[in-house]
């Protein structure tokens, strides 16, 4: 049996104060184990963000607790949490979020460069992350001059740097056209049979078919859906 | 781009200001230095208090007392003394071009004269010479307000009625202390022949051993306040211990014209504060993506401030080429205004202590005016920053 990566214990995110407060995230219980393929699904607004944005370390919830690989990551301070996404979470954004001034191998080194990797090691192991999304000739490229699908497979490399436990993906192939995006569901897919675990945001009813699991969210309650 | 173009320019300034004023004082500084530590083995007596009053002045005594021959005879006999003489000061009735007018009299042995004005333009003619009698030196103004119509080297002035000669003419006073303008310097002979008088108004010495220059001062001081009766009648000083009073004043001109500069200094760092607030504002987006994928506040902290530190220090490089050319150019100008005092014209000079001043200074102004932005980049919360379109 495989271990949990993520475990969430009565988590909610509530915005404002209590006559008006609004709940983004209710009393949200989860385990997701290493090398599970998760789709989370749900209209706009629902918290499918907040719930990504939690799982990341990048925010911290108003009541509940979260573990990642066994650390509690409410008693973290900010210097830990950094860690934390650093070392065991790989981000993947809609809009790609490359740093616009650096080309395709300083974006995928750039995390390796948070976390002290020596330049040497550094560059071998971004250009071996290129060629994994296949994007051998195109190391020396800015963001702005590559297509969408491409940006998004250098995005996928730097997730990837830091040969983190957990790959989170916001919409991945909303920006992209349908056979670039079958192109970073693969490269996806042949990450999780490699034993990653990967948790994808999507509208598209197609690719959520395709995980593993399914949770569904409605006004910021989660639910899995049997698939 | 050209926005850290133009800040990199005000440190620029403000480096090129602080570099050539440096060089400018640290001239100044060696000028004095030089001309006046030629003259490291002489101790000048004077009465009363400050020498400045007196030296190159042409002996105003401040309490109207003069020195008496046995304080030179005193004097005479202590050791290590290589050479005294006197200089005599008195007042008589000067008359050319038929009108008369009061005028002070210095009169000293010519050796000493040379020696004590070696720093003085001359506007024309020259020193006395030797065995000759008769014969004056005479101050700018002299020769040119005093009376109806100015007086040239060999023209003939009538003192106390006695005929004399001008040999040579100093030229205009520039800032000096006192003036040499309205000197009428004649040799001793002539001026006890003249006068009748002898009042001595400063006694003029050499040592033979530098070393010993201060414990004879102090030591002369002594013997003629013994003489005198009095707690302070001479003042004893030594060339050593003007050249520290000057170095001193030189050194404060210094701090004024650095603080002076630094003033730019302020303006441009409050400049690189300002762009980098830009800068921050701008890339909200791109820390809140180096905070998702692991950057630490102190990561984001530090690419701030090293981009501070680049914009300032290679500002601080530019604005020491540029101090190099300043400061040429500033003496320049300098030197063209003061070329009717002083025979000696100003160098600048750039220290190596003042290039890593300047260096120094340009990296702290770059690190502690990124501190503030820096401290705003880091503190951004990366969901909001990458919401940030």
């Amino acid at each position: 049996m495989n271990k949990d990566v993520i475990v969430t214990q009565h988590i909610s995110k509530t915005y404002g104060k209590h006559p008006l407060q609004v709940f983004a995230l209710r009393d949200t219980n989860l385990e997701i184990k290493q090398g599970d393929y998760i789709a989370v699904i749900g209209p706009s607004g629902s918290g499918k963000s907040t719930l990504m944005n939690l799982l990341g370390c990048l925010d911290k919830p108003s009541t509940g607790k979260i573990f990642i690989d066994g650390h509690d990551v409410s008693t973290l301070n900010e210097k830990e949490l950094a860690r934390i996404r650093r070392e065991k979470i790989g981000f993947i954004f809609q809009k790609y979020n490359l740093i616009p001034t650096l080309n395709a191998l300083e974006n995928v080194e750039l995390s390796m460069g948070f976390a002290g990797v020596d330049s040497q090691t550094r560059t071998k192991k971004a250009k071996q992350l290129l060629e994994l999304v296949e994007l051998s000739k195109r190391l020396t490229h800015k963001p702005s001059e590559m297509s969408g699908g491409e940006q998004q497979r250098v995005a996928i490399a730097r997730a990837l740097a830091n040969n983190p436990s957990i790959i989170l993906a916001d919409e991945p192939t909303g920006n992209v056209d349908s056979k670039s995006g079958e192109n970073i569901m693969r490269i996806l897919e042949d990450v999780n049979k490699k034993g990653e675990t990967i948790i994808v945001v999507t509208h598209n009813m197609a690719i959520a078919q395709r995980a593993k699991r399914v949770l569904r969210i409605q006004d910021g309650e989660v639910q899995e859906e049997h698939v | 781009m050209s926005r850290s173009l133009l800040t990199l320019l005000g440190i620029a300034i403000g480096i090129m200001a602080i570099i050539s004023l440096m060089a400018l004082g640290e001239g100044m500084q060696q000028a004095v230095t030089g001309e006046l530590s030629s003259l490291s083995d002489v101790i000048i007596v004077s009465t009363g208090g400050n020498m400045f009053s007196s030296f190159g002045g042409g002996g105003s005594t401040s309490n109207g007392e003069y020195f008496t021959q046995r304080d030179v005879a005193d004097i005479q006999r202590l050791q290590g003394i290589k050479q005294v003489s006197t200089q005599l000061a008195g007042s008589g009735l000067a008359e050319y071009n038929g009108k008369t007018t009061i005028v002070s009299l210095t009169g000293m042995d010519i050796g000493v004269m040379r020696l004590q004005y070696a720093s003085q333009n001359l506007e024309a003619g020259g020193f006395l010479t030797e065995g000759e009698q008769n014969e004056i030196m005479i101050g700018y103004g002299i020769a040119h307000d005093t009376f109806d119509a100015p007086i040239s080297v060999g023209g003939r002035i009538k003192i106390n009625g006695e005929k004399f000669f001008v040999s040579g003419i100093f030229g205009k006073q520039g800032f000096g202390g006192s003036s040499s303008d309205t000197l009428v310097l004649m040799s001793s002979r002539d001026f006890q022949k003249l006068t009748g008088q002898s009042n001595i108004s400063l006694i003029y010495l050499r040592v033979y051993n530098v070393n010993d220059a201060e414990s004879i001062a102090a030591s002369i001081q002594n013997t003629i306040n013994g003489n005198h009766g009095q707690k302070d009648f001479a003042t004893a000083t030594t060339m050593t211990s003007i050249l520290k009073t000057v170095q001193t004043i030189i050194g404060i001109l210094q701090l004024v014209l650095v603080a002076i500069a630094s003033i730019a200094l302020v303006v441009a760092s409050i400049g690189i504060m300002n762009t980098m607030l830009t800068s921050v504002m701008e890339r909200t987006r791109e820390i809140g993506i180096m905070k998702a994928i692991g950057a630490t506040n102190l990561d984001i902290m530090s690419i701030f401030i090293i981009e501070g530190m680049l914009v300032s220090s290679i500002g601080g490089i530019i604005g020491i080429i540029l101090g190099v050319f300043g400061s040429q150019a500033l003496t320049m100008i300098l030197n063209s205004f003061m070329s009717m005092g002083s025979s000696s014209s100003l160098t600048p000079i750039i220290t190596p202590m003042s290039v890593v001043l300047a260096v120094t200074v340009s990296i702290i102004v770059g690190v502690l005016s990124s501190l503030y932005p820096a401290w705003k980049a880091a503190r951004m919360s990366p969901i909001e920053a990458v919401r940030y379109e």
